[in-house]
């Protein structure tokens, strides 16, 4: 049979599939099977800046599945993964098992984030923001404040995650761990893009009044929204809680949840990939900038100084770059490079 | 005959690399240079860091050479954690860490993987071994200052009504960590709490506070904040004429706040719990002759004390051939009123006890400096540790 020049679909199920190609697919495969066997060379500072980015990963799919694809902006992120990660925590100090306890903290976290998404029904924009900006503070003051449970200012002290008696008490042990959770939250929220729902978020987010004149409910797909970003971002909390082992209020500030917009932001709105590469970018960033640092105090002893006094400013920079020259994130730099490749020589 | 000599030569000098990278015994130094604590955090590394030259100048610790490696964390407890990482895999054997978020967001892997870390966060929890059993630092704790404080108020007194006391302190968890023991304490004592507020450590304004709490008329008022919201407060206190002498705690008054709040300072207390540049110490001379005569903060000096003291933790350790975490652990707690050059009161530490010492410098503060007034010492109260 005669190969095929470009892509052609004679249904909608092929059309929608995730990997249309076999080239995709072994580049995929391929990919991963790097990433399973590229942590034994890596050293364990390494391996942590991994298990950095999959956690990054959950939080930054689950924000964009809210923000970038459904339209409802959130400043309470950060708030959300503190809710997984106490509500986890509570759970394993009780003696449950790690992986009920970190469903049940992704559960708690859905059901607080879809309280604290019951106003984007008559919210939207700017107001909407100051809402859940809210929530980030009600929250991180409950944190603070309910010492029974949570320890207050001084924190809570938790293990390494144990599941059925093996236990994750190490970086590379812990990179499995994270992997998974990180493949599948990608994968999660890849199909629920796909489905009634995520064509529902889109709707909504592109134009709230033609998406309820074609008959759709826009409280419960907005609650729906909220409801399994929070859940991601529970898991995301349960498995930060567990990784570092000690968890207090300031981790959740109001600075997390500015940081995983940003990283959405400058991964693409939107996109699933985006939010990947948001996630790389922003946790590598401050690493590279202070290797940078580091190589440059060889040449000049005082330069590092100021150029560590410039990484906030430096990092400002780049958001705003990134706005300006390029508004739907890397995601889109990734389709473009992709799109060279395949037309070069030629321009279309 | 070239190709020998060659691999000969390389030889040697990996050997001679390797030789000397085993002679450094290497510490981490976490610090922020950039973040949200940055003014204070500048000078408590540099004070480090001029420990460790100090030490190396003299000779290293048992001929060995301390390095440092010195990472800018921006207060950021994400890049604490890779920070701590970075050094783990360079093969540290001590952590020099600094802020309350880092601090407990490593209590546990520290634990984990026994690296002594000596912080300036001086929570209470840290001082018991059940809770963090790597950790030190060589200041008293949040709590024990607060007690302190309140003791020498309460034995300069000499109305005969119970003293009033207020509290103001920032919504956060440094600036909540050592209130329930300063109340629990200020009660046993007999004063009187006559009102409590919260001011934000980036507020600007404090004056709705204030009035609510002058009302209540205090003698004294605790200042839980850090400096800019402390000269917010002196401030406000000072143009509504408040009669209370306002008593701050350690990250609450430092030489910027003399500058900051101006005449409102005067005739208020500040604890410190290391002394200020310029007093009399053995320390002092050493301090002079390295940083060239130049005036340095308060933090810089704790930040000395705090090297100081692990380098003679190392060297015990050294001495006994356990130059590795638990080994340094270990001879940190057989320190038995360890005199860092006069810089700080004595420090102790114990197996089941990590309270370097239960003593607070309390300073009197005016425009042209803080002058010395008392240490004070409490009793180490076992019901007390961890709290």
């Amino acid at each position: 049979m005669q190969g095929k020049c470009g892509l052609f679909f004679t249904t909608y199920a092929k059309e929608s599939q995730v990997f249309h190609t076999g080239f995709q697919k072994t580049s995929v495969a391929l990919f991963f099977l790097i990433l399973l066997v590229v942590p034994f060379f890596l050293n364990s500072y390494q391996v942590s800046l991994l298990n950095l980015i999959n956690i990054a990963v959950i939080g930054a799919v689950s924000l964009n599945l809210l923000t970038g694809s459904c339209g409802q902006i959130s400043l309470g992120h950060g708030a959300f993964i503190g809710v997984g990660a106490y509500a986890t925590g509570v759970c394993t100090l009780n003696g449950w098992p790690f992986l009920p306890a970190l469903l049940f903290g992704g559960s708690v976290t859905a059901l607080v984030g879809m309280i604290f998404g019951i106003p984007s029904l008559r919210l939207k924009g700017i107001y909407l923001a100051i809402a859940t900006l809210a929530a980030q503070l009600i929250l991180v003051y409950i944190f603070l404040h309910w010492s029974s449970v949570t320890g207050g200012a001084i924190g809570m002290g938790l293990d390494s995650p144990v599941i059925f008696g093996f236990s994750f008490d190490t970086d590379l042990k812990m990179f499995y761990l994270t992997l998974f959770f990180a493949v599948l939250a990608v994968l999660m929220v890849k199909n629920i893009l796909r489905t009634k729902s995520g064509r529902a978020f889109v709707a909504i987010r592109d134009f709230h009044l033609s998406a309820e004149s074609v008959g759709i409910n826009l409280f419960r797909y907005k609650l729906q929204a909220f409801g399994v970003s929070s859940f991601l971002a529970g898991i995301a909390g349960g498995l930060w809680a567990h990784y570092t082992m000690y968890i207090t209020p300031e981790q959740f500030e109001i600075g997390l949840s500015i940081h995983y917009l940003a990283m959405i932001i400058i991964g693409g709105l939107g996109s699933v990939l985006g939010s990947v590469f948001g996630a790389v970018f922003l946790t590598l960033l401050p690493e590279g900038l202070g290797i940078v640092a580091d190589h440059l105090s060889g040449f000049f002893p005082n330069i590092s100084t100021y150029f560590l006094a410039m990484r906030d400013g430096i990092f400002g920079l780049i958001l705003v770059l990134f706005l300006i020259f390029e508004p739907d994130g890397l995601a889109r730099r990734w389709q473009l490079a992709k799109s060279y490749f395949k037309l070069h020589p030629f321009a279309h | 005959m070239k190709r020998i000599l060659q691999v000969t030569l390389l030889t040697l000098v990996t050997l001679f690399l390797v030789s000397t990278a085993q002679a450094q015994i290497r510490i981490g130094l976490i610090s922020d240079l950039s973040g949200a604590t940055s003014d204070v955090g500048r000078p408590y590394a540099e004070g480090v860091k001029d420990c460790v030259k100090y030490i190396n100048d003299q000779g290293g610790v048992n001929g060995q050479k301390i390095e440092l490696l010195q990472v800018d964390y921006a207060y950021n407890v994400q890049q604490a954690l890779a920070a701590y990482n970075r050094f783990k895999s360079q093969g540290i054997v001590a952590l020099q860490g600094w802020g309350t978020a880092d601090t407990e967001a490593l209590v546990r892997q520290v634990a984990r993987d026994r690296i002594p870390t000596f912080s300036a966060s001086y929570s209470a929890h840290l001082t018991d071994p059940n809770i963090a059993p790597y950790n030190f630092f060589i200041a008293a704790d949040y709590s024990t200052q607060f007690r302190a404080a309140l003791s020498y108020l309460y034995n300069s007194w000499e109305k005969d009504r119970a003293p009033r006391l207020g509290l103001v302190y920032p919504n956060v968890p440094y600036g909540l960590a050592p209130v329930p023991a300063g109340r629990e304490y200020a009660r046993e004592l007999g004063f009187e709490i006559v009102g409590e507020e919260n001011v934000g450590l980036g507020d600007m304004d404090s004056t709705s506070q204030l009035i609510r709490l002058n009302r209540q008329q205090p003698d004294f008022v605790w200042v839980g904040g850090t400096i800019s919201s402390t000269a917010v407060i002196l401030k406000d206190a000072q143009r509504l004429n408040m009669g209370a002498t306002f008593i701050t705690n350690i990250w609450g008054s430092d030489e910027q706040l003399l500058s900051l709040a101006g005449s409102a300072v005067n005739g208020h207390l500040g604890l410190q719990s290391a002394v200020v540049y310029g007093e009399d110490v053995p320390g002092m001379e050493v301090i002079r002759d390295l940083t060239g005569g130049r005036h340095q903060m308060t933090h810089y000096i704790r930040g000395f004390a705090s090297m100081y003291v692990m380098a003679e933790a190392i060297r015990i350790a050294s001495e006994k051939g356990e130059l590795n975490g638990p080994g340094i652990r270990d001879a940190a707690r057989t320190l038995r009123d360890f005199d860092p050059m006069g810089l700080t009161p004595p420090i102790s530490f114990f197996p089941d006890d990590h309270r370097p010492n239960m003593s607070v410098n309390i300073y009197r503060l005016s425009q042209d400096g803080m002058e010395f007034l008392a240490t004070e010492t409490l009793e180490r109260r076992m019901d007390w540790l961890g709290k």
